[in-house]
C-alpha cells in the first residue's frame, strides 16, 4: 500500500515506473566470474559505511591521530569492528578489483566498444590502491609512519616537481604539521569522491554497452532477468561479501597498531611490511640499482626509477592494452562475445608474465626475512629476484602460453570429435554398417 | 526452511547489537553479525535457485555509434572550435599559477637542531659520557633540549680508538655518530652489526660501513650517512662540533648533496 503510493508519487513527477520496469527487465548473463566486480562494489559500500563512522572518532593531527585510533581497542567492540572491517574491506576491495581486471583481460572483454570502460576500471584500481595507502597511513603508527616517509621520499625524487609535491603535502618540509590533515582530506574526500564518480561512469557504460558473455549469438544478450532472479543472486553476493569480511575482521586481527607503537621518525619496527597491494612497490625499491644520476646538475635519486618510473610504465601499459591488443590481433571490430582464455595463448602469456612480475616484486619485499630464514646474505636474494624479474617472468609467460595453446588444441580436437556424426544403416543381411560420405 | 534463514538473520542481528551494547568480546559481536549476513546470502541464493527462472531470456544489442545525421552543424563550427581551444588553453595555463603557489612554502633551511657545543643526550634526555658506551655498543642520540627533533636523530657507536679510517678527529675515543635517517628513502637506520662495523637499514637493506664514514657498500642507497663531528667537553660528556657533515635524508631535485 505505502510502496504503491510512494511509487505513484515519484512516477507522476519523474516517470520512474518506466525506468524501473526497464531496469527490472534487464538481462544479466550468468557466470561465476561475472560476480568479481560485484564483490568489489560491495566492498566499496562497506568501506564508505564504516569510513563515515570512523571520521567521527579519528583526529587528524600528528599529536592525537595515534591515540584516537588506538582507543578503538578490543574493549570497544563497535570501534574495534569498524576499524577491522574497514581495513579488511580495503584489502579485499583491491584484491577483488585485481581479480575482476584479470577476468576482463583473459577473456578479452576490453575490446571495442569497451576500451573506455577498461581505462576507467584501471584508474579505479590505481585510485583504490592510493586510497588504501593513504588510509593505512592515518593511524600514525610506527609501521605506517615509516611507509608514509618512504612515500614522501619517492615523491621528492621526481625531477622538477618533487619538492613542490612534498611541500604541498607537508605544508613545508617533512615532517610538516599538515601532513596528516592533508592525507586525511585526500583519503576521506578527494579519492573516495573520485572513485564514486568513476564507479558511476563504469556502471553507466556497462548499462550502455550491455554485458559481454561467452559463446552466444553476437546480436542478443542471453541470461537471467534482473527481477526477481538476478536481484536475489546479487543480494546473495552482497550478503556473502559482508559475511566473509565481517567474519575475517572478528577472527583475524589486521594491522594491530598497538603492537607497533606510535610513529617516531627515528624508530622502525623490524620487519616492516606494507599492505599486500603495496608490496610490489616496496620490493621494487629493494631491487632498484644504487645509482644517483645528475641531470643539469640536479640529482635524480635512486628511488625515482623503481618508485616512480616502473609503476608509471606499468600503469601506462595496462591502460593502453586494448589498443595494443587491437594492433597485435589486427582486429578493431565490435566484440560482445568473450573468448575463452586459451583461444589466445599469447595473451595468456602476456598476462602470466605481468602477474609473475608482480609476484616476484612482492616476494622481494620480504627478502630480508627470507635471507634470515635461509641463512644467505640479502644481496644473494636481491640478485636472484633481479634475475627472476628480468628473465623468470618471460619464462613463465612462455610456459603459460604453451600451456594455454595445449588446452586450446585439445579442446578443439574434442569439439571436432563430438561434431563427427556417424550414421549407421541396416543392410540387407540384418547387420549394421557405417554410411560413407557426409551426412545431410 | 527459507523463512528459518530469515529468522536466523533477524535473531543474529539483534543478538549482535545486544552483545555490542553489553561490551562483549568483539569476536562474538562480529561473528553474530557475519552469521546474519551469511543467512541473508543463503536465503537469497536459495530463493534464486528455487525460482527456477529461465537463464535464456534475451534482449537485443545496439551499436553505440550515432548516425551521421546533423553532422553539418558541427563541421561548420570550425572557427568557433579553434577560438574556444584558445580560451580553454589559456584558462588551463592560468590555473597552474595557484597550483604552484600551494607547494612553494620554503623548506626549513637545510639544517637540523645540532649546533656547535650541543651535548648529546639519549631519547630519555640523559647526557652521554665518552665512556658510557661500551665497545661495539650503539645508541640513539639527540641534541640536548631537542629530543625527538625532526631529522636530528643520530646513531652513536663506539668503535676501537683510532679504528676510524676517515675523520679521526670527529671520533674522540672511538665515539662516532651519524645521521639516523637513511639517505635512500628516509627510514631510520636502526640496526648495527658490530662484527663487520655495518649500519643496516631495515626498510630496503642498505648497508653503510661505519669505519669508512658510513659510506654505502650494499643495497640501494647512494650517499653516505652524514656524520656528526664529536668532541669531548671539559666535563667528559660528548658534544657536537656543529651540524651534520651534509644534508640529512634522501636527496631531491632541488637539493644537491
Amino acid at each position: 500500500m505505502i510502496t504503491r503510493r510512494l511509487g505513484r508519487f515519484f512516477d507522476e513527477r519523474l516517470g520512474s515506473a518506466a525506468v524501473l520496469r526497464t531496469a527490472f527487465q534487464k538481462i544479466y548473463p550468468d557466470h561465476w566470474s561475472f560476480y568479481l566486480g560485484e564483490f568489489a562494489l560491495y566492498c566499496f559500500m562497506l568501506l564508505v559505511a564504516t569510513g563515515v563512522w570512523l571520521t567521527f572518532v579519528y583526529e587528524p593531527s600528528p599529536r592525537d591521530a595515534y591515540t584516537s585510533v588506538a582507543a578503538l581497542g578490543r574493549n570497544d567492540p563497535i570501534g574495534y569492528l569498524m576499524r577491522q572491517v574497514h581495513h579488511w574491506s580495503s584489502v579485499v576491495f583491491v584484491a577483488a578489483i585485481v581479480l575482476h581486471l584479470g577476468r576482463i583481460f583473459f577473456t578479452a572483454a576490453f575490446r571495442k566498444p569497451r576500451e573506455i570502460n577498461w581505462v576507467v576500471g584501471v584508474l579505479l584500481l590505481a585510485l583504490a590502491s592510493l586510497t588504501g595507502f593513504t588510509g593505512y597511513s592515518l593511524p600514525n603508527d610506527a609501521l605506517s609512519g615509516t611507509g608514509l616517509r618512504i612515500g614522501i621520499s619517492v615523491a621528492l625524487s621526481v625531477p622538477f616537481i618533487g619538492a613542490w609535491t612534498s611541500n604541498l603535502l607537508n605544508g613545508g618540509a617533512y615532517p610538516g604539521p599538515l601532513l596528516l590533515p592533508h592525507i586525511y582530506t585526500i583519503h576521506v574526500f578527494f579519492l573516495p569522491v573520485t572513485i564514486g564518480l568513476l564507479l558511476g561512469l563504469h556502471l553507466g557504460m556497462l548499462v550502455l554497452h550491455k554485458h559481454t558473455q561467452f559463446e552466444r549469438d553476437e546480436t542478443v544478450v542471453v541470461g537471467r532477468r534482473f527481477y526477481p532472479d538476478y536481484l536475489l543472486r546479487t543480494i546473495a553476493a552482497l550478503g556473502a561479501t559482508v559475511a566473509v569480511i565481517v567474519a575475517l575482521s572478528s577472527t583475524v586481527e589486521i594491522n594491530p597498531i598497538e603492537r607497533y607503537g606510535e610513529y617516531k621518525e627515528w624508530l622502525v619496527p623490524n620487519p616492516a611490511v606494507p599492505d599486500w597491494y603495496a608490496g610490489w612497490l616496496d620490493g621494487a625499491l629493494r631491487l632498484g640499482p644504487a645509482v644517483e644520476w645528475r641531470i643539469l646538475g640536479h640529482p635524480v635519486p635512486a628511488v625515482f626509477w623503481p618508485g616512480v618510473v616502473l609503476p608509471s610504465l606499468a600503469l601506462m601499459l595496462v591502460i593502453a592494452w586494448p589498443w595494443i591488443d587491437a594492433r597485435l590481433t589486427r582486429d578493431s571490430a565490435y566484440h560482445d562475445v568473450l573468448v575463452p582464455p586459451s583461444a589466445a595463448p599469447w595473451r595468456v602469456g602476456v598476462g602470466a608474465a605481468l602477474i609473475a612480475a608482480g609476484v616476484v616484486l612482492t616476494l622481494a619485499a620480504s627478502d630480508d626475512e627470507q635471507a634470515l630464514a635461509l641463512h644467505v646474505p640479502v644481496i644473494v636474494l636481491v640478485w636472484l629476484y633481479r634475475l627472476a624479474f628480468a628473465f623468470g617472468t618471460l619464462g613463465i609467460g612462455f610456459i603459460a602460453a604453451i600451456f594455454a595453446n595445449e588446452v586450446h588444441v585439445r579442446r578443439a580436437r574434442r569439439g571436432a570429435e563430438s561434431e563427427r556424426v556417424v550414421v549407421l544403416k541396416r543392410n540387407e543381411h540384418g547387420g549394421f554398417e557405417e554410411e560413407t560420405g557426409t551426412p545431410a | 526452511m527459507k523463512s528459518a534463514l530469515l529468522v536466523t538473520a533477524v535473531v543474529a542481528t539483534l543478538a549482535s547489537a545486544g552483545a555490542a551494547a553489553a561490551h562483549a568480546n568483539p569476536g562474538v559481536v562480529g561473528l553474530l553479525a557475519a552469521l546474519a549476513f551469511a543467512a541473508i546470502a543463503a536465503w537469497a541464493g536459495a530463493a534464486a535457485v528455487l525460482l527456477e527462472a529461465p537463464d535464456d531470456c534475451t534482449e537485443p544489442r545496439h551499436r553505440p555509434a550515432s548516425s551521421d545525421e546533423g553532422d553539418e552543424i558541427v563541421t561548420r563550427a570550425g572557427v568557433f572550435g579553434r577560438l574556444w581551444a584558445g580560451v580553454i588553453g589559456a584558462l588551463a595555463l592560468a590555473g597552474i599559477v595557484p597550483l604552484i603557489s600551494l607547494g612553494r612554502r620554503a623548506r626549513t633551511a637545510g639544517g637540523t637542531a645540532w649546533t656547535r657545543g650541543a651535548r648529546l643526550v639519549t631519547p630519555e634526555g640523559r647526557p652521554v659520557h665518552f665512556d658510557d658506551i661500551s665497545l661495539g655498543g650503539v645508541t640513539t642520540v639527540f641534541p640536548e633540549g631537542h629530543v625527538d627533533a625532526p631529522e636530528a636523530a643520530a646513531v652513536l657507536i663506539r668503535v676501537e680508538d683510532n679504528a676510524m679510517l676517515t675523520n679521526h678527529a670527529w671520533a674522540p675515543r672511538g665515539n662516532v655518530a651519524f645521521s639516523k635517517i637513511c639517505t635512500h628513502a628516509g627510514c631510520p637506520v636502526a640496526i648495527y652489526r658490530r662484527a663487520d662495523y655495518l649500519l643496516y637499514c631495515p626498510c630496503h637493506q642498505s648497508e653503510f660501513s661505519v669505519l669508512f664514514g658510513a659510506r654505502p657498500i650494499a643495497g640501494p642507497a647512494t650517499r653516505a650517512l652524514p656524520q656528526l663531528g664529536l668532541d669531548i667537553g671539559p666535563d667528559g660528556y660528548l658534544i657536537a662540533r656543529g651540524d651534520f657533515s651534509g644534508p640529512v635524508g634522501p636527496d631531491d631535485w632541488n637539493r644537491p648533496a
